[in-house]
Protein backbone atom coordinates (compact mmCIF):
# COMPACT_ATOMS: atom_id res chain seq x y z
CA UNK A 1 0.00 0.00 0.00
CA UNK A 2 1.31 3.03 -0.78
CA UNK A 3 2.40 5.13 1.74
CA UNK A 4 1.59 8.87 1.33
CA UNK A 5 3.60 11.80 2.81
CA UNK A 6 3.86 15.39 2.41
CA UNK A 7 5.95 17.36 4.98
CA UNK A 8 6.89 20.64 5.15
CA UNK A 9 10.00 21.06 7.23
CA UNK A 10 12.37 24.56 7.25
CA UNK A 11 16.03 24.17 6.05
CA UNK A 12 18.67 26.54 6.81
CA UNK A 13 21.01 25.98 3.95
CA UNK A 14 23.05 28.02 1.70
CA UNK A 15 21.80 27.07 -1.80
CA UNK A 16 24.61 27.33 -4.92
CA UNK A 17 22.61 28.65 -8.19
CA UNK A 18 22.58 25.41 -9.98
CA UNK A 19 22.89 25.16 -13.68
CA UNK A 20 19.21 26.98 -14.91
CA UNK A 21 17.60 28.44 -17.86
CA UNK A 22 14.78 30.73 -15.18
CA UNK A 23 14.71 32.47 -12.29
CA UNK A 24 15.12 30.29 -9.29
CA UNK A 25 12.90 32.67 -7.04
CA UNK A 26 9.78 31.09 -7.65
CA UNK A 27 11.22 28.56 -5.24
CA UNK A 28 10.90 28.76 -1.31
CA UNK A 29 14.27 27.30 -0.88
CA UNK A 30 13.03 27.42 3.21
CA UNK A 31 10.81 24.45 2.53
CA UNK A 32 10.94 21.08 1.68
CA UNK A 33 7.93 18.92 0.49
CA UNK A 34 8.71 15.07 0.18
CA UNK A 35 6.59 13.49 -2.77
CA UNK A 36 5.95 9.65 -2.20
CA UNK A 37 4.75 8.20 -5.80
CA UNK A 38 4.91 6.84 -9.42
CA UNK A 39 7.10 8.32 -12.04
CA UNK A 40 5.27 9.42 -14.36
CA UNK A 41 7.41 10.58 -17.50
CA UNK A 42 11.93 11.08 -16.57
CA UNK A 43 13.01 13.29 -19.61
CA UNK A 44 16.86 13.56 -19.59
CA UNK A 45 17.67 16.56 -21.86
CA UNK A 46 19.26 20.27 -21.35
CA UNK A 47 19.01 23.07 -19.93
CA UNK A 48 17.08 20.83 -17.44
CA UNK A 49 16.09 16.78 -16.52
CA UNK A 50 12.62 16.87 -15.60
CA UNK A 51 10.62 14.10 -13.54
CA UNK A 52 6.84 13.95 -13.43
CA UNK A 53 5.57 12.11 -10.20
CA UNK A 54 1.89 11.19 -9.43
CA UNK A 55 0.91 11.38 -5.95
CA UNK A 56 -2.02 11.18 -4.58
CA UNK A 57 -4.22 14.03 -3.50
CA UNK A 58 -3.71 15.16 -0.35
CA UNK A 59 -7.81 16.07 -0.16
CA UNK A 60 -9.14 13.59 -2.08
CA UNK A 61 -6.84 9.94 -2.39
CA UNK A 62 -8.98 8.74 -4.74
CA UNK A 63 -6.91 11.09 -7.12
CA UNK A 64 -3.73 11.54 -8.35
CA UNK A 65 -1.64 14.59 -8.58
CA UNK A 66 1.23 14.98 -10.82
CA UNK A 67 3.77 17.14 -9.74
CA UNK A 68 6.84 18.92 -12.06
CA UNK A 69 10.02 18.92 -10.53
CA UNK A 70 13.30 20.46 -11.81
CA UNK A 71 16.39 19.41 -11.66
CA UNK A 72 19.78 20.61 -13.34
CA UNK A 73 21.51 19.59 -16.55
CA UNK A 74 22.59 15.69 -17.42
CA UNK A 75 26.33 16.36 -17.46
CA UNK A 76 26.58 17.21 -13.85
CA UNK A 77 23.79 14.60 -12.82
CA UNK A 78 26.47 11.67 -14.37
CA UNK A 79 28.56 12.97 -12.24
CA UNK A 80 26.51 12.12 -9.31
CA UNK A 81 25.81 8.72 -10.59
CA UNK A 82 22.69 9.08 -12.61
CA UNK A 83 21.84 7.27 -16.05
CA UNK A 84 19.21 8.35 -18.97
CA UNK A 85 17.34 4.87 -17.36
CA UNK A 86 17.62 5.36 -13.56
CA UNK A 87 14.14 6.17 -13.21
CA UNK A 88 11.18 5.09 -15.65
CA UNK A 89 7.66 5.78 -15.80
CA UNK A 90 5.66 2.92 -13.44
CA UNK A 91 8.73 3.40 -10.91
CA UNK A 92 7.76 3.87 -6.81
CA UNK A 93 10.20 7.04 -5.56
CA UNK A 94 10.44 9.41 -2.99
CA UNK A 95 11.54 12.65 -4.27
CA UNK A 96 12.61 15.75 -2.17
CA UNK A 97 11.75 19.10 -3.77
CA UNK A 98 11.74 23.02 -2.84
CA UNK A 99 8.16 24.11 -4.25
CA UNK A 100 6.97 26.39 -5.65
CA UNK A 101 5.57 29.60 -3.66
CA UNK A 102 2.67 29.78 -5.53
CA UNK A 103 1.46 26.35 -3.80
CA UNK A 104 1.24 24.59 -7.56
CA UNK A 105 2.26 21.01 -7.88
CA UNK A 106 5.68 21.91 -8.61
CA UNK A 107 9.34 22.20 -6.78
CA UNK A 108 13.07 22.17 -7.81
CA UNK A 109 14.89 18.88 -6.98
CA UNK A 110 16.47 18.74 -3.86
CA UNK A 111 17.06 14.27 -3.60
CA UNK A 112 14.88 11.29 -4.41
CA UNK A 113 14.87 7.94 -3.37
CA UNK A 114 14.36 4.76 -5.58
CA UNK A 115 12.64 1.62 -4.61
CA UNK A 116 15.88 -0.13 -3.99
CA UNK A 117 17.07 2.31 -1.20
CA UNK A 118 19.35 4.01 -3.37
CA UNK A 119 19.84 7.72 -3.17
CA UNK A 120 20.30 10.56 -5.50
CA UNK A 121 21.27 13.97 -5.05
CA UNK A 122 22.79 16.91 -7.88
CA UNK A 123 25.72 17.35 -8.19
CA UNK A 124 27.27 19.57 -5.84
CA UNK A 125 28.28 23.31 -7.89
CA UNK A 126 31.86 22.73 -7.91
CA UNK A 127 32.17 24.64 -10.94
CA UNK A 128 32.93 28.35 -10.59
CA UNK A 129 35.48 27.47 -7.67
CA UNK A 130 39.26 27.94 -8.56
CA UNK A 131 39.59 24.35 -7.72
CA UNK A 132 37.70 23.71 -11.20
CA UNK A 133 40.56 23.69 -13.31
CA UNK B 1 48.07 3.27 -11.96
CA UNK B 2 44.66 3.86 -13.45
CA UNK B 3 43.74 3.38 -17.03
CA UNK B 4 43.16 7.29 -17.94
CA UNK B 5 46.58 7.90 -16.09
CA UNK B 6 48.32 4.66 -18.11
CA UNK B 7 46.74 6.49 -21.12
CA UNK B 8 48.09 10.33 -19.95
CA UNK B 9 51.43 8.92 -19.56
CA UNK B 10 51.81 7.28 -22.70
CA UNK B 11 50.34 10.53 -24.41
CA UNK B 12 53.75 12.14 -22.41
CA UNK B 13 55.52 9.50 -23.50
CA UNK B 14 54.83 9.67 -26.94
CA UNK B 15 55.18 13.74 -27.18
CA UNK B 16 58.81 13.19 -24.99
CA UNK B 17 59.95 11.10 -27.77
CA UNK B 18 59.00 13.03 -30.83
CA UNK B 19 60.36 15.88 -29.15
CA UNK B 20 63.78 13.74 -28.72
CA UNK B 21 63.51 13.48 -32.35
CA UNK B 22 63.49 16.56 -33.38
CA UNK B 23 59.58 16.89 -34.07
CA UNK B 24 57.01 19.34 -32.66
CA UNK B 25 53.35 19.11 -32.19
CA UNK B 26 53.40 22.26 -34.42
CA UNK B 27 55.58 22.00 -37.53
CA UNK B 28 56.23 25.21 -39.02
CA UNK B 29 53.76 26.56 -41.66
CA UNK B 30 54.43 26.39 -45.65
CA UNK B 31 54.42 30.01 -47.05
CA UNK B 32 50.49 31.37 -47.05
CA UNK B 33 48.84 30.87 -50.21
CA UNK B 34 48.13 33.69 -52.32
CA UNK B 35 44.61 35.16 -52.39
CA UNK B 36 42.34 33.62 -53.81
CA UNK B 37 40.11 35.20 -56.84
CA UNK B 38 37.32 35.01 -54.53
CA UNK B 39 39.35 36.12 -51.91
CA UNK B 40 40.43 39.25 -53.90
CA UNK B 41 37.07 39.68 -54.89
CA UNK B 42 36.38 40.34 -51.06
CA UNK B 43 39.33 42.21 -50.38
CA UNK B 44 38.58 45.11 -52.90
CA UNK B 45 34.74 44.86 -51.17
CA UNK B 46 35.80 45.47 -47.51
CA UNK B 47 33.97 42.05 -47.10
CA UNK B 48 36.37 39.28 -46.01
CA UNK B 49 35.72 36.78 -43.99
CA UNK B 50 37.08 36.33 -40.85
CA UNK B 51 37.73 32.55 -41.39
CA UNK B 52 39.20 33.29 -45.35
CA UNK B 53 42.58 31.90 -45.12
CA UNK B 54 43.81 34.78 -46.53
CA UNK B 55 42.28 36.60 -44.03
CA UNK B 56 43.99 34.26 -41.11
CA UNK B 57 47.10 34.24 -42.98
CA UNK B 58 48.08 37.72 -42.89
CA UNK B 59 50.85 38.84 -40.78
CA UNK B 60 49.96 39.89 -37.61
CA UNK B 61 52.00 40.49 -34.01
CA UNK B 62 52.01 37.27 -31.84
CA UNK B 63 48.84 38.19 -29.26
CA UNK B 64 49.87 37.96 -25.86
CA UNK B 65 47.64 35.37 -24.47
CA UNK B 66 45.48 32.92 -25.94
CA UNK B 67 41.84 32.69 -24.50
CA UNK B 68 41.07 29.20 -25.82
CA UNK B 69 39.59 27.16 -23.10
CA UNK B 70 36.50 26.90 -21.12
CA UNK B 71 35.96 29.21 -18.64
CA UNK B 72 33.29 29.48 -15.55
CA UNK B 73 32.52 32.42 -13.82
CA UNK B 74 34.23 32.42 -10.31
CA UNK B 75 32.08 32.50 -7.25
CA UNK B 76 34.28 31.37 -4.81
CA UNK B 77 34.19 34.94 -3.76
CA UNK B 78 30.56 35.55 -3.59
CA UNK B 79 27.82 33.14 -4.74
CA UNK B 80 26.48 36.11 -6.18
CA UNK B 81 29.54 37.28 -8.25
CA UNK B 82 27.57 35.89 -11.28
CA UNK B 83 25.11 38.68 -11.23
CA UNK B 84 25.88 42.56 -12.14
CA UNK B 85 23.47 43.85 -9.74
CA UNK B 86 25.91 43.72 -7.07
CA UNK B 87 27.04 47.32 -5.67
CA UNK B 88 28.17 49.61 -6.79
CA UNK B 89 25.31 50.42 -9.03
CA UNK B 90 25.08 54.08 -11.27
CA UNK B 91 21.94 56.08 -10.98
CA UNK B 92 19.31 54.23 -12.48
CA UNK B 93 17.23 56.44 -15.08
CA UNK B 94 13.79 56.98 -14.11
CA UNK B 95 12.19 54.53 -16.41
CA UNK B 96 14.76 51.92 -15.00
CA UNK B 97 14.28 52.88 -11.87
CA UNK B 98 10.76 52.25 -12.20
CA UNK B 99 11.52 48.53 -13.52
CA UNK B 100 13.76 48.12 -10.25
CA UNK B 101 11.49 49.15 -7.59
CA UNK B 102 8.82 46.93 -9.53
CA UNK B 103 11.12 43.80 -9.61
CA UNK B 104 11.64 44.18 -6.02
CA UNK B 105 8.36 44.85 -4.66
CA UNK B 106 7.63 41.35 -6.64
CA UNK B 107 10.64 39.55 -5.66
CA UNK B 108 9.40 40.91 -1.59
CA UNK B 109 6.50 38.98 -2.58
CA UNK B 110 7.97 35.33 -3.91
CA UNK B 111 7.33 36.35 -7.20
CA UNK B 112 9.38 36.87 -10.16
CA UNK B 113 9.40 39.19 -12.32
CA UNK B 114 9.66 39.67 -16.26
CA UNK B 115 11.81 36.86 -16.00
CA UNK B 116 12.48 37.14 -20.28
CA UNK B 117 15.41 34.66 -20.06
CA UNK B 118 13.48 32.14 -18.63
CA UNK B 119 10.70 32.40 -21.00
CA UNK B 120 13.51 31.63 -23.51
CA UNK B 121 14.66 35.09 -24.42
CA UNK B 122 18.56 35.08 -24.81
CA UNK B 123 20.33 36.13 -21.95
CA UNK B 124 22.33 38.66 -24.15
CA UNK B 125 25.16 40.92 -22.89
CA UNK B 126 26.72 41.36 -20.54
CA UNK B 127 24.40 38.47 -18.71
CA UNK B 128 25.77 36.37 -21.32
CA UNK B 129 29.11 36.57 -20.25
CA UNK B 130 28.32 35.60 -16.57
CA UNK B 131 24.91 32.78 -17.09
CA UNK B 132 25.81 30.06 -14.29
CA UNK B 133 27.22 28.07 -17.12
CA UNK B 134 30.82 27.30 -19.31
CA UNK B 135 31.52 29.00 -21.99
CA UNK B 136 33.78 27.72 -24.94
CA UNK B 137 35.91 30.16 -26.00
CA UNK B 138 37.83 29.82 -29.23
CA UNK B 139 40.79 32.32 -30.40
CA UNK B 140 41.93 32.55 -34.22
CA UNK B 141 43.96 35.53 -35.40
CA UNK B 142 40.98 37.41 -37.15
CA UNK B 143 38.23 36.61 -34.26
CA UNK B 144 37.14 35.14 -30.88
CA UNK B 145 34.69 32.34 -30.77
CA UNK B 146 32.59 32.59 -27.77
CA UNK B 147 29.73 30.11 -27.30
CA UNK B 148 28.27 30.16 -24.08
CA UNK B 149 26.89 26.15 -22.36
CA UNK B 150 23.94 28.37 -22.15
CA UNK B 151 21.00 28.10 -24.92
CA UNK B 152 24.63 27.51 -26.91
CA UNK B 153 24.18 31.60 -27.49
CA UNK B 154 27.03 32.59 -29.51
CA UNK B 155 29.30 35.90 -29.41
CA UNK B 156 31.70 36.69 -31.55
CA UNK B 157 34.80 38.98 -31.47
CA UNK B 158 36.11 40.50 -34.71
CA UNK B 159 40.16 41.22 -34.26
CA UNK B 160 41.23 41.52 -38.20
CA UNK B 161 40.73 44.90 -38.11
CA UNK B 162 37.34 46.01 -39.34
CA UNK B 163 35.35 48.84 -38.04
CA UNK B 164 32.01 48.62 -36.60
CA UNK B 165 29.13 48.43 -38.74
CA UNK B 166 27.12 51.28 -39.52
CA UNK B 167 23.81 51.56 -37.24
CA UNK B 168 21.82 52.32 -39.89
CA UNK B 169 22.72 48.63 -41.55
CA UNK B 170 23.26 46.69 -38.35
CA UNK B 171 21.32 44.01 -37.55
CA UNK B 172 20.75 44.52 -33.73
CA UNK B 173 21.37 41.68 -31.33
CA UNK B 174 21.36 40.73 -27.61
CA UNK B 175 24.87 40.24 -27.50
CA UNK B 176 25.61 42.95 -30.05
CA UNK B 177 29.00 43.54 -32.58
CA UNK B 178 32.34 43.41 -30.80
CA UNK B 179 35.46 44.33 -32.50
CA UNK B 180 38.79 43.78 -30.06
CA UNK B 181 41.98 45.15 -30.12
CA UNK B 182 44.90 44.35 -28.28
CA UNK B 183 46.78 46.54 -26.57
CA UNK B 184 49.96 45.67 -24.81
CA UNK B 185 48.91 42.44 -22.39
CA UNK B 186 45.15 43.00 -22.59
CA UNK B 187 42.33 42.44 -25.17
CA UNK B 188 40.03 46.01 -25.21
CA UNK B 189 36.62 44.79 -26.47
CA UNK B 190 33.75 47.40 -27.94
CA UNK B 191 30.52 46.15 -28.48
CA UNK B 192 27.10 48.12 -29.80
CA UNK B 193 24.69 46.94 -31.96
CA UNK B 194 22.15 45.95 -29.22
CA UNK B 195 18.57 45.41 -28.84
CA UNK B 196 16.72 47.14 -26.56
CA UNK B 197 12.89 44.66 -26.09
CA UNK B 198 13.66 41.69 -23.50
CA UNK B 199 17.09 42.68 -22.31
CA UNK B 200 18.07 42.93 -19.17
CA UNK B 201 21.53 43.54 -17.40
CA UNK B 202 20.02 41.72 -14.63
CA UNK B 203 17.44 39.99 -13.33
CA UNK B 204 16.39 37.64 -10.55
CA UNK B 205 16.15 39.93 -8.19
CA UNK B 206 16.77 43.57 -9.05
CA UNK B 207 15.42 44.05 -12.74
CA UNK B 208 17.52 46.55 -14.80
CA UNK B 209 16.89 47.05 -17.92
CA UNK B 210 19.16 47.67 -21.23
CA UNK B 211 18.63 49.34 -24.32
CA UNK B 212 19.75 50.33 -27.79
CA UNK B 213 22.26 52.79 -26.56
CA UNK B 214 23.96 50.13 -24.28
CA UNK B 215 27.93 50.15 -25.16
CA UNK B 216 30.20 48.29 -23.22
CA UNK B 217 33.84 48.39 -22.99
CA UNK B 218 35.42 45.04 -21.76
CA UNK B 219 39.53 44.83 -20.91
CA UNK B 220 40.12 40.99 -20.64
CA UNK B 221 43.56 40.04 -18.72
CA UNK B 222 44.99 36.50 -17.57
CA UNK B 223 45.74 36.49 -13.91
CA UNK B 224 47.06 33.91 -11.80
CA UNK B 225 49.25 32.44 -14.32
CA UNK B 226 46.70 31.79 -16.52
CA UNK B 227 44.36 30.04 -14.42
CA UNK B 228 42.06 33.05 -14.20
CA UNK B 229 40.42 35.41 -16.49
CA UNK B 230 39.44 39.11 -15.35
CA UNK B 231 37.27 41.06 -17.71
CA UNK B 232 36.70 44.47 -16.20
CA UNK B 233 33.37 45.87 -18.03
CA UNK B 234 32.78 49.60 -18.60
CA UNK B 235 28.92 50.03 -19.65
CA UNK B 236 27.20 52.96 -20.48
CA UNK B 237 23.19 52.97 -21.54
CA UNK B 238 22.11 56.98 -21.33
CA UNK B 239 18.63 55.71 -21.63
CA UNK B 240 18.25 53.45 -18.41
CA UNK B 241 21.62 54.95 -15.73
CA UNK B 242 23.81 57.77 -15.80
CA UNK B 243 27.79 58.03 -16.78
CA UNK B 244 29.44 54.89 -16.67
CA UNK B 245 28.39 51.33 -15.26
CA UNK B 246 31.86 49.26 -13.83
CA UNK B 247 32.44 45.75 -13.02
CA UNK B 248 35.18 43.04 -12.91
CA UNK B 249 34.30 39.83 -13.12
CA UNK B 250 36.50 36.81 -12.67
CA UNK B 251 36.22 33.34 -14.40
CA UNK B 252 37.79 29.88 -13.59
CA UNK B 253 39.96 27.99 -16.57
CA UNK B 254 37.59 24.47 -16.34
CA UNK B 255 39.14 21.04 -18.06
CA UNK B 256 36.62 18.76 -17.18
CA UNK B 257 33.85 19.97 -18.66
CA UNK B 258 32.51 20.65 -22.12
CA UNK B 259 29.73 22.51 -23.17
CA UNK B 260 26.56 20.61 -24.81
CA UNK B 261 23.80 21.15 -26.69
CA UNK B 262 21.37 23.17 -25.10
CA UNK B 263 17.85 24.51 -26.87
CA UNK B 264 14.73 26.35 -25.24
CA UNK B 265 12.85 23.97 -27.06
CA UNK B 266 8.87 24.36 -27.72
CA UNK B 267 7.60 22.09 -24.77
CA UNK B 268 10.16 22.42 -22.37
CA UNK B 269 8.60 25.32 -20.17
CA UNK B 270 5.24 23.08 -20.36
CA UNK B 271 7.01 20.68 -18.22
CA UNK B 272 9.23 22.90 -16.41
CA UNK B 273 6.13 24.65 -14.36
CA UNK B 274 8.07 26.88 -12.37
CA UNK B 275 7.94 29.23 -15.16
CA UNK B 276 4.15 29.06 -16.08
CA UNK B 277 3.19 29.40 -12.46
CA UNK B 278 1.37 31.99 -11.08
CA UNK B 279 4.53 33.12 -9.23
CA UNK B 280 5.32 34.78 -12.70
CA UNK B 281 4.43 38.60 -13.80
CA UNK B 282 4.99 39.89 -16.93
CA UNK B 283 2.75 43.07 -17.15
Amino acid sequence: MKKVLWSAVMAVALVAPALAHHSPAAFDRTKKVTLVGTVKEFRWQNPHTWIEVEVPDEKDKSKQVVWGVELTSPTYLIRAGWKSNIIKPGDKVTVVVNPVRSGEPSGIFVSMTLADGRELFERPARLGTPESK
Amino acid sequence: MTSSKTIRAAAVAAALSLAAAGCTTAPSQPAPPAPSQAEADAIAAGTLSALAPANLNKARPAPPFDLTSNWFIDVSQDPKAWHFYLPPLPKLTAAAQKEYDTSMKYDAEGKVYKDDIGQCWPAGMPLIMTRYWPMAMIQKPTAIYMISGFMNSVRIVYLDGRKHTDLDVIVRTYNGESIGEWQGNELVVDTIGFRGDHHWMDQDGPAIPAGEKLHIVERFRMVNDGKQLEIEFTMTDPDHWEGEWKSTKRFNRVVDVDIQEVSCLPDLNAHIKSTTSKTQVFQ
